[in-house]
């Protein structure tokens, strides 16, 4: 092993500088120095070593650029402290040496011996590493950051809330943008809403304030009744094709828009702001853009037939259908009406299709439980409460809950509203739901009676006879199965699109440029949705600010001579693209070999381990590099 | 890092926590020059100082320190720690900033962190950043990780001993430094001031913090932190370990008559990230946490509260009256029960107090910013842009405007970093339109 | 002045380290200056997925005597390459059983940022095998 190291040595075309820092006795005082430096000069690669009390002073880096510029060294080996500490100030000062920085390597000698090991086992382990860094560097090339032109436009898939929060926040900021949106309006879920709490706004007026900025804005186009039908490319670079058609509308629900005369840019009652655009003939288009956000939002639970009496009772209906209602009967009476039918008294359960417990509740029509809490119902329940209490005094409100989660700004007071407004509140278990059935054993003609064993009453059995249940459903993600198959997105154990880690790249996908706003990642409230979306937006600004993408060059990259075409790095990448099979002309042949997409490379590595060939290599941390830094471990002349 | 030469900036972030660190990194990357003015010695803020984060359970640490290490490495962000900021206004165009560089005694541009005066110092502290549990010294870096890697003296318990001047290496020891003042301009501002712990030491039902088995929740992080004081759960008291450890929920949240009536809303789920923890230190302790509601809303924190249940740890609906300390050293804890039978009373090894969040930061007589009733500072249009507040040009992120967890601290930042970016380049198009009618 | 500390006989052990987290978790070690046995060789690296199944059976025949793969386990920042890892160590176990190497010469582990006494069990750990066992010898080497 040493004649072969001795043997490259012969051939070593390197140059490689190594400068030794004492860190004013936190290394020197545990490692000979100046004896690892007299070992290291006898390594063959190396040209000169030089040490110094601070490595990381001026006078420190002055050296290592003078070195470079004289063109003593052309490899740069710092032995230091943690690369964490400094890896970047002596990359930095290669940089304004003019060379490139990624000639350099770091060699620990601090954190990870002086302060760990001491005596002869410090200053020997101290030259191994040093001895490893520099045959490392030895083999080290100058590499370029992977720039990708991006264009200077952003795609917002969805027109609810969150997605045009999104679109005005980056039109703002000089970014072009389309916005598309499946139905004829804007506004999503939130146009189905009235009074929003705690905030009290209205919902017409927060949609028609919003979406009245987003169609006057030049910067961004909006196309409704549009869906994405393909998708290709990478972040700078996204291909969508999109497919504009009539809608089918529900003819129950919304009339169509336009018929009755609206303008565009009116807000609709529960459908939303009509922008004036509706396609009388089906129209494909490209759209070329630089990130995608998805902004897809969210549609309320339908419960299942049975839930709690739904669809057996007339007399049950849901949350959304009340606000509804209310919304299109607001004349005050003691008594609130529901369909025609005076209400004396009424149980709102919450928790319907959300923190549903394997084992306790059945699942779902699709096979599937919605564990979470959906977030906005509770608020959502205690709001309309207080305002039927307010309203119809006469009307007498039951709520049956688990918990109250008023746990926002203002919502609290929601809660204790609801207590002075004597709205009456039942506590049920996990596993003791309150059950729906026909009123036969009491007195009066209420229809229906709710029953719990109320854990806020010594765990008695209470029956509320009532009038009307209303059961407070929860928050489900839109169905987006087709986006999630064509661009390969993440999706959680609870359906919602899951990011790529909550804190550290919380609105990000794995997918370099796709991006997460609202309601499609998880339930939230208008004010969160609106927070999301402009914590999109800033990542989209900073990706597209200045018309590239600058990626890190530690990406695959492929040995063509030694290439066999086996595709087994294909099969292992774990970023769908950023490895394909390609024909090329080799020898006047057309062969298979593996090609990287280097704006999809991740940079680990998985498919260095399993080539065959050995023909696929990591820029900057190559097989070969760690093999030559494992021969210096071994190597006893090191040390000698 | 500190010697002050930049003072124009486009955006200056008060407070250096996770959401100024957020918000500086938003716009640093958008090539906005930010300056992070942090209070303490350290930027980090209190998510540093946790052990892991619910609910997945990552050490705080892990994910923290990317993002200090970010910021301290960004080329356009300017770290002014150990600083205080006496008064923020606009003038004009400006918004402005009277700083105060306090002393550290020593020159952090000589001091290369390698904690020499601290091993040499003499004089033992308790240790702040463990919770009081152990002892640092006069003279230390606050902690492993702590960003900038800088010693602070303690003045107040300082001897004047002069070892820590001789064993510095670099001469960085400077005991004659004087407080300094200077002055940060910028285009735009942005406040993440953080919250503090609800103080207890007025509440009597709760031992006024002199209980020594009743700790709160930042300690019980600390107990928990794999780099924490004992290296593992013992109570403070006597180093038992403990086998039945209560948590009493909403101390200082809901509760009226501290003056709070709003709920903070990352106790319930930092509670039962604890309990997991502790169950898994302590196997074979009793866990009990005694709420009102449980309020496990954010994205996994139902299954997360879930898996909790599941694990053993028991959870007793109901308001406590009154926490006493008994011979043994054991906690009384006499609870008025929501369901049922008219009270409890146990008793516990350690009572964990899951303490609320109150303002980090006051801005009457520093800064025209209105705070709101519950003292946080007031958002003026929560729906649409909650990071907007009552002052042109400043901004809100985080727990300044009122209790968060981290997570929806994270994309509150962002949002504060578009909004601030975006009245940033609005004023760009006025100033270009004004130029070109002239 | 050759020492004896850096000798053969003591047994070198090869640490692969996520720059992400154990990289830093070692650093930590480092801060709070707590002594571990000085054979040990810590290599940074971005997923040790890299490293294919022969470089393991390489070290050993080199006369590494231990590798600890200290990996971010379920923090990984490359969704599945942990997997793909420990499917593959599932073969590295394999072969070095057909060249009749002890397996416990390697080990996969996850370390935190501040798992310090995490690392300092995995070390001491392996070091103790290390001692015990002595140099590897292949069998067919």
């Amino acid at each position: 092993m040493a004649d072969e190291n001795k043997d490259k040595a012969i051939t070593s075309k390197r140059k490689v500088g190594v400068y030794i820092c004492y860190c004013g006795g936190n290394i020197s005082d545990h490692v000979d120095v100046e004896k690892v430096r007299e070992r290291i000069e006898k390594l063959p690669e190396v040209a000169a070593v030089r040490t110094n009390m601070f490595m990381c002073s001026d006078p420190g880096q002055e050296m290592i650029m003078e070195d470079l510029k004289s063109g003593a060294i052309d490899r740069v080996v710092v032995a230091s402290c943690a690369p964490s500490l400094h890896e970047t100030t002596f990359r930095g000062a290669i940089s304004r040496a003019g060379r490139n920085p990624y000639i350099y390597e770091h060699a620990n000698i601090r954190e990870q011996v002086s302060w760990v090991h001491h005596g002869d086992k410090a200053t020997d382990k101290a030259t191994r590493l040093v001895s490893m860094a520099t045959a490392k560097a030895e083999q080290l090339n100058p590499l370029e950051p992977i720039r990708v032109e991006a264009g200077k436009h952003v795609t917002v898939i969805g027109g609810g809330i969150a997605g045009l929060r999104a679109a005005k926040d980056l039109a703002d900021r000089g970014i072009k943008v389309v916005l598309l949106e499946k139905s004829p309006f804007l506004g999503g879920q939130l146009a189905s809403l009235d009074q929003i709490a705690p905030t009290g706004d209205k919902a017409a007026d927060l949609v028609s304030d919003l979406a009245g900025q987003v169609l006057n804005d030049d910067s961004i186009t909006v196309h409704t009744c549009s869906e994405v039908e393909s998708f290709e490319g990478y972040v700078g670079n996204f291909r969508l094709g999109v497919k504009k058609q009539p809608p089918e509308m529900d003819p129950e629900k919304i009339k169509p828009p336009g018929a009755a005369g609206e303008a565009a840019g009116e807000f609709i009652p529960f459908a939303g702001v009509y922008n004036g655009d509706m396609p009388s003939v089906p129209a494909e288009f490209t759209v070329e853009t630089g990130v995608i956000i998805l902004a897809t939002g969210f549609k309320s639970y339908m419960p299942s037939k049975g839930e709690y009496g739904f669809g057996e009772y007339e007399q049950v209906t849901t949350l959304p259908e009340l606000i509804r209602s209310m919304a299109e009967n607001k004349a005050a009476g003691n008594l609130m009406e529901f369909n025609g039918r005076k209400i004396r008294s009424m149980a709102m359960i919450h928790c319907v299709g959300s923190r549903q417990i394997p084992g306790i509740h059945p699942e779902n029509e699709g096979g599937y439980l919605n564990e979470y809490c959906s977030r906005t119902c509770c608020s959502a329940t205690l709001n309309v409460s207080n305002i039927i209490r307010t309203s119809h005094p006469g009307t007498r409100i039951f709520e049956f809950y688990r918990d109250i989660r008023t746990y926002g700004r203002g919502q609290e007071e929601l809660y204790e509203e609801a207590a002075r407004n004597q709205v009456v509140f039942l506590r049920f278990e996990d596993d003791a739901s309150p059950e729906v059935v026909r009123n036969i054993s009491h007195s009066g003609d209420f229809p229906l009676m709710v029953k719990v064993k109320d854990t806020l009453t010594f765990g008695e059995d209470v029956g509320a006879p009532v009038d009307l249940v209303v059961l407070v459903t929860g928050v489900e993600p839109n169905t987006i199965s087709d986006l999630v198959e064509m661009m390969k997105l993440p999706v959680g154990t609870d359906r919602f699109l899951l990011e790529v880690h909550p804190k550290l790249r919380p609105v990000e996908l794995p997918i370099s440029g796709i991006l997460l706003a609202g309601t499609c990642q998880a339930p939230m409230d208008v004010g969160e949705a609106c927070n999301a979306a402009g914590a999109a937006a800033v990542k989209a600004a900073a990706l597209l600010g200045r018309g590239y993408v600058e990626l890190d060059p530690f990406v695959a990259l492929v040995d063509l001579e030694k290439c066999g075409g086996t595709g087994e790095c294909v099969n292992a990448c774990l970023s769908d693209g950023a490895l394909n099979m390609v024909d090329m002309e080799v020898d006047g042949q057309t062969v298979r070999r593996a090609q990287v997409t280097p704006a999809l490379c991740l940079g680990c590595g998985v498919c260095v381990g399993v080539c065959p060939e050995n023909a696929i290599e990591v820029a900057g941390w190559t097989l070969k590099q760690y093999e030559a830094m494992v021969d210096r471990i071994v190597a006893e002349e090191v040390t000698a | 890092m500190n010697s002050i030469q930049k003072t124009d900036f486009d955006v200056l972030v008060v407070g250096g926590g996770i959401a100024g660190l957020q918000t500086a990194l938003d716009l640093g990357d958008q090539d906005y020059s930010v300056a992070i003015v942090e209070k303490d010695a350290t930027i980090g803020g209190k998510m540093i100082r946790l052990s892991k984060v619910f609910p997945t359970l990552d050490c705080a640490s892990c994910i923290t320190t990317p993002k200090m290490a970010s910021a301290a490495h960004h080329d356009n962000i300017t770290l002014f720690t150990y600083c205080d900021v006496n008064s923020l206004d606009r003038m004009g165009q400006t918004v402005t900033a009277n700083v105060t560089q306090r002393p550290r005694y020593v020159d952090p541009d000589k001091c290369i962190g390698c904690r020499q005066c601290e091993y040499h110092c003499p004089v033992y502290v308790s240790d702040a950043e463990q919770g009081g549990f152990s002892a640092t010294k006069a003279i230390s870096i606050p902690f492993s990780n702590a960003i900038p890697q800088v010693a602070v003296m303690d003045v107040e318990n300082c001897m004047l001993c002069g070892k820590c001047e001789k064993v510095c290496p670099t001469h960085a020891i400077d005991y004659f430094q004087e407080p300094e003042q200077f002055v940060i301009k910028a285009k735009s501002a942005v406040l993440t001031t953080g919250f503090e712990l609800t103080p207890v030491s007025n509440k009597h039902q709760y031992g006024r913090g002199e209980i020594p088995n009743v700790i709160d929740s930042m300690q019980m992080e600390r107990l928990l932190a794999p780099h924490g004081p004992y290296n593992r759960v013992l109570r403070p008291s006597d180093g038992m370990e403990p086998d039945s450890i209560a948590y009493v929920q909403c101390a200082g949240s809901r509760d009226k008559s501290m003056g709070i009536s709003y709920c903070s809303r990352v106790c319930c789920m930092y509670a039962v990230k604890q309990a997991m923890l502790l169950s898994g230190s302590l196997p074979l302790a009793d866990i009990t946490i005694y709420y009102m509601d449980i309020r496990a809303f954010g994205k996994g924190y139902e299954q997360f509260y879930q898996n909790s249940r599941a694990m053993g740890i028991e959870f007793i609906n109901g308001k406590f009256a009154k926490i006493s300390e008994d011979e043994n050293g054991g906690v009384y804890l006499r609870s008025k029960s929501q369901n049922g039978e008219g009270g409890v009373t146990a008793s516990h090894d350690l009572v964990v107090l899951s303490l609320g969040m109150v303002p980090g930061w006051n801005p009457e007589g520093i800064c025209p910013v209105s705070a709101d009733s519950d003292h946080f500072v007031k958002t003026i249009r929560p729906a649409l842009s909650p990071t907007l507040t009552d002052m042109e040009g400043v901004f809100v992120a985080g727990t300044a405007a009122g209790p968060k967890d981290i997570v929806d601290t994270i994309t509150e930042s962002g949002a504060a970093a578009i909004e601030a970016a975006k009245y940033m380049t609005a004023r760009e198009h006025s100033r270009k339109a004004a130029a070109s009618h002239r | 002045m050759t020492s004896l500390a850096d000798n053969q006989s003591e047994g070198k052990i090869l640490i692969l380290a996520t720059e992400t987290c154990a990289y830093p978790g070692a650093d930590s070690v480092g801060q709070a200056h707590s002594s571990y046995p000085a054979n040990t060789f810590i290599l940074r690296v971005r997923a040790p997925a890299l490293f294919p199944e022969h470089f393991y059976l390489d070290c050993f025949n080199k006369g590494i005597s231990g590798i600890i793969i200290m990996s971010c386990g379920e923090e990984c920042p490359y969704d599945g390459a942990y997997k793909a890892m420990a499917t593959r160590l599932d073969r590295v176990y394999v072969m070095m059983r057909q060249q009749e190497l002890d397996i416990r010469r390697l080990r996969l582990t996850a370390i935190c940022t501040v798992c310090n006494r995490a690392f300092l069990n995995e070390v001491n750990q392996m070091n103790k095998v290390v001692q015990e066992l002595g140099p590897p010898q292949m069998a067919q080497s």
